[in-house]
């Protein structure tokens, strides 16, 4: 189908007019279709009927039968023969001792489907559900909707329904119905339906709200990224890494992940989360995996631990590289197994939960310098996603200020309201580009609680102008402290170097402290030569760069607060 | 290349069926529209697609959207075409319907034609083969048509299975046609066809129609034929001097035999209401051959929708030729210009 076609085949799909020759798949029925004599046309058989629809017209029939049901197959062929003479009815055995054995139908039918010489880009395919066992129509559904029978279900019954068409012309008016019996045509693809469509669409876009908290983005790009969230929330219990600056709305995230989950019925444990820089070492373990009592000094008594209590639940590990070796370990097991040793114990746990790591770090720079499993990321980075930080949402601060505004007036019972000039003067400073808004939304929740909190106390809940002055003000200094006397060279010592140097190295331990990583910082320092790619090596070279000074990246950074 | 609404008047497949074979015998291109728009399964169904593609055959022509369901269609004839026909349409059409398609073409045709067809005979889609033969063939014999037909084994609906055949002379000496009155009475006669049915079926229906009709032992048969499958038809004759009328109704599943048996009578009892030679299916199908041939005049009932959809067809092929007036007798005169006329 083109995609043209695509787009307007709501209708068509279940009365499409095409030459295109149609070709049905179905059951022999035993029972249904079974009758000798001449009074089998006094009864609905569906697999005669399914040949005798004024609106169908089937150029060939796969009836598929057991071997021991030959002699009825000849005489259905024989009778679709002479109620469709245009149908060419092809015989295939399908074998199973008992029509009733879920595994073995479903064997012999995926086994027919897996060998069928389909050729869906010159025939469409009916799968007719109405013979056989319930067994069968089940997996018969199965197999469709999973695609491996590329086919639109088709289900007949008997009786006519008489409308008042029937009465109208004498072409119609007949009782032609009531052997041929009544079919329906359904779809699996459930885009074709416009009002179940524009039902998941609701859906979705509530899912979209759940995850932004009701806020509107106008950003496209994290508007795309919430959307494609929202799909592999609903689709899959893998891991998700989360990545992205401190204060993006990490922790907010995984929350809101787990609330869309739960309100669609995904997930019935709780959720359940730990910053893993709060925890070091052995409390690291036992507040993960717990721990048997006696385990080690101070375990006086069993602890769940983390990882059971987010059993069917969701579990959000955020600063995940800040997690021990062992403790990676032992995640990657629990993952991957859903099976973990609580510490001291020696009978291993079960726990079937869905992880969300989140990390501000490079992770695949923490795997380099070997602080972090590489098959631990390897296991956790399927679905990534990098939250953007508030300056690359520029358009989104104002909603976002509504939002924190409304929460502090939950959170106090007080409501504070801003004034229009205050709000412009806000927004301008906001929304220029020497914001820097360096830990993101934490930056503006802060911002906001206080200038709320001064209206409050002052104001009678109003936020001027001057109060907005006095914010920004104290976020500029906030991310451009005073530079200190130390030029960054203070580094070196007693060691003394020609001026020419000291310039070179003072602006490098800038350009360092400014980085998180080696890598960032030798991109950012090596900017313009390593465009023309004779150097592929930007952390090597600044590394080597260092070395001349006897300085490692560690010393360089190491004081940074 | 004629354009025509589908959806007006009956709006049913005799649109299609009159307005094909005028196609085909005028070589006008025909696009017909809005195929049965206005029932709720629009479209062709396969009923409608075996006697359109029946047709385009015999004319050698092209067709568009021949496709089940399709709300639209052309033609494009060449000429129509003598020869062997065979046309096997199971039990979703009606043979006598194809062969009122195909006829009115191969009349057309250099030479004479023989149309074997399998598949539904005797079902309630249209009057079966009895009335062309009986009622029908003999008017058209008036005009100087000369077609045959006969019945090789009775298909009811469902199983079908049924056979006939009919041979076609080309239609050489046109003559107008003259049938304003019955004539003499000549007899009546009632047949109850069955097949893989209880004999009281048959009985009871025979008993039905001689007690409502207050027709004689002799003049209602019962006979048992072989078909596919089970099947019940009633078929009714009334002959007079200049015209025969025949009247069919169909058994089918959970319908009395009484109930079949009424449905014969009221239309024989609604024939003898008034004096008209011309019953409403018989009004139907002559049309187009008066307005193709000579002309003339018969007269009728009330016209039905069929025939007056019918008569627009016709005009909108060969300019307005057909006249309906209202006798204020409860009949009516067509009046047809021919051809040449």
């Amino acid at each position: 189908m083109t995609p043209a076609s695509q787009a307007t085949s709501h209708r068509s799909a279940a009365k499409r007019s095409t030459r295109r020759p149609l070709v049905a798949i179905g059951l022999l029925g035993p029972t249904l279709d079974a009758g000798r004599d001449e009074k089998r046309w006094n009864r609905w058989r569906p697999t005669v009927g399914l040949h005798m629809q004024d609106d169908l017209a089937i150029s060939r029939f796969e009836m598929l039968h057991q071997r021991r049901f030959d002699r009825l197959a000849d005489g259905i062929a024989a009778d679709i023969a002479k109620v469709s003479p245009d149908t060419q009815v092809t015989s295939r055995h399908i074998e199973f001792t008992d029509p009733w054995d879920f595994e073995e139908v479903y064997g012999a039918l995926w086994g027919f489907a897996r060998k069928y010489a389909w050729n869906p880009e010159a025939e469409d395919y009916l799968v007719h559900i109405t013979t056989g066992t319930h067994v069968a129509q089940i997996c018969l559904f199965l197999l469709t909707e999973s695609r491996h029978l590329p086919a639109r279900l088709v289900q007949t019954q008997p009786g006519a329904k008489r409308g008042p068409e029937d009465l109208r012309s004498p072409e119609d008016a007949s009782g032609r119905g009531s052997v041929a019996g009544t079919h329906a045509i359904i779809d699996l693809d459930l885009s074709k339906y416009d009002q179940l469509a524009s039902r998941f669409a609701e859906e979705r876009r509530a899912g979209v709200s759940v995850l932004t908290a009701g806020i509107p983005t106008r950003n496209p790009v994290f508007a795309a990224l919430i959307s494609r969230i929202e799909q592999v929330a609903a689709a899959t219990r893998a891991p998700i890494l989360l990545g992205g600056p401190t204060g993006a709305g990490k922790t907010v995230l995984a929350r809101r992940i787990y609330e869309l989950k739960k309100s669609r019925n995904l997930v019935e444990g709780p959720f359940v989360e730990l910053n893993c820089a709060t925890v070091r070492g052995d409390a690291a373990g036992s507040a993960l995996f717990g721990h048997r009592k006696g385990a080690f000094t101070g375990a006086t008594a069993d602890r769940p631990g983390l990882l059971r209590r987010a059993d069917d639940g969701v579990l959000f590990l955020d600063e995940i590289g800040e997690l021990g070796h062992d403790e990676q370990a032992m995640l990657l097991r629990a993952i991957e197994d859903k099976v973990f040793l609580p510490v001291g114990a020696d009978v291993p746990v079960l726990s079937d939960f869905q992880l969300i790591a989140g990390s501000n770090r490079d992770l695949r720079e923490a795997v380099r310098a070997g602080r972090f499993r590489e098959d631990l990321l390897a296991r956790i980075d399927l679905w990534t996603f990098r939250l953007p930080g508030l300056a690359e949402r520029r358009e989104d601060i104002e909603p976002n200020l509504d939002f924190e505004l409304e929460r502090f007036a939950k959170d106090s019972g007080k409501r504070v309201t801003m004034n229009s000039e205050a709000r412009a003067d806000f927004l301008a400073f906001a929304t220029a580009p020497a914001a820097a808004w360096q830990a993101n939304f934490r930056d503006l929740g802060a911002a906001v609680t206080r200038m709320a909190t001064l209206a409050v106390a002052n104001q009678a809940g109003r936020i001027d102008a001057a109060l907005v002055r006095e914010e920004t003000g104290r976020l500029h200094r906030q991310w451009h402290p005073p530079a200190p006397d130390d030029d960054g060279l203070a580094i070196l010592g007693q060691r003394q170097l020609d001026r020419f140097d000291q310039v070179q190295l003072a602006d490098v331990v800038r350009v360092c402290r400014r980085s998180r990583t080696l890598s960032e910082a030798g991109r950012i320092l090596f900017a313009v030569s390593r465009q023309e790619r004779k150097h592929a090596n930007d952390a090597d070279r600044l590394q080597k760069y260092l070395a001349r000074f006897d300085l490692t990246w560690d010393q360089v950074v190491g004081d940074q607060p | 290349m004629l354009i025509i609404d589908g959806s007006q008047g009956e709006g049913g497949g005799q649109i299609l069926r009159t307005a094909l074979a005028l196609s085909a015998i005028t070589g006008t291109t025909v696009k017909i529209e809005n195929i049965r728009a206005r029932r709720p399964k629009p479209g062709l169904q396969r009923q409608h697609l075996v006697a359109v593609q029946a047709a385009a055959r015999v004319c050698n022509g092209q067709l568009e959207g021949d496709a089940l369901n399709s709300r639209e269609i052309t033609l494009t004839p060449q000429s129509p075409v003598s020869g062997d026909w065979h046309f096997d349409i199971g039990s979703a059409g009606s043979t006598s319907l194809v062969l009122q398609t195909v006829l009115p073409i191969l009349l057309h045709a250099p030479g004479p034609s023989t149309v074997h067809l399998a598949g539904g005979t005797h079902n309630s889609l249209a009057p079966p083969l009895e009335f062309l033969t009986d009622s029908f063939f003999p008017v058209l014999y008036c005009i100087g048509i000369s077609v045959t037909a006969e019945l090789q084994r009775h298909g009811f609906y469902p199983a079908g299975g049924g056979a006939m055949s009919a041979s076609i002379q080309p239609w050489q000496a046109r003559v107008p046609l003259d049938l304003m009155e019955r004539g003499k009475s000549i007899g009546r006669h009632a047949q109850v066809l069955i097949s893989h049915l209880p004999a009281h079926v048959a009985s009871r229906e025979a008993q039905a129609v001689k007690h409502a009709l207050h027709w004689s032992h002799a003049e209602v048969d019962e006979t048992e034929v072989k078909a596919a499958g089970p099947g019940n038809c009633l078929i009714a004759k009334l002959r007079f001097a200049q015209v025969a009328a025949v009247f069919t109704a169909f058994g089918e599943l959970r319908k009395s035999a009484e109930k079949v048996a009424q449905e014969c009578v009221s239309q024989v009892t609604g024939y003898l209401d008034h004096d008209a030679p011309v019953c409403e299916h018989l009004a139907d199908q002559l049309l187009l051959p008066l307005a193709l041939g000579a002309g003339g005049r018969f007269r009728t009932g009330k016209p039905s929708d069929h025939t007056i959809t019918n008569a627009t067809i016709i005009g909108l092929f060969l300019g307005d030729r057909i006249v309906l007036a209202d006798n204020g007798d409860r009949t009516w005169t067509v009046t047809v210009r021919g051809g040449t006329a």
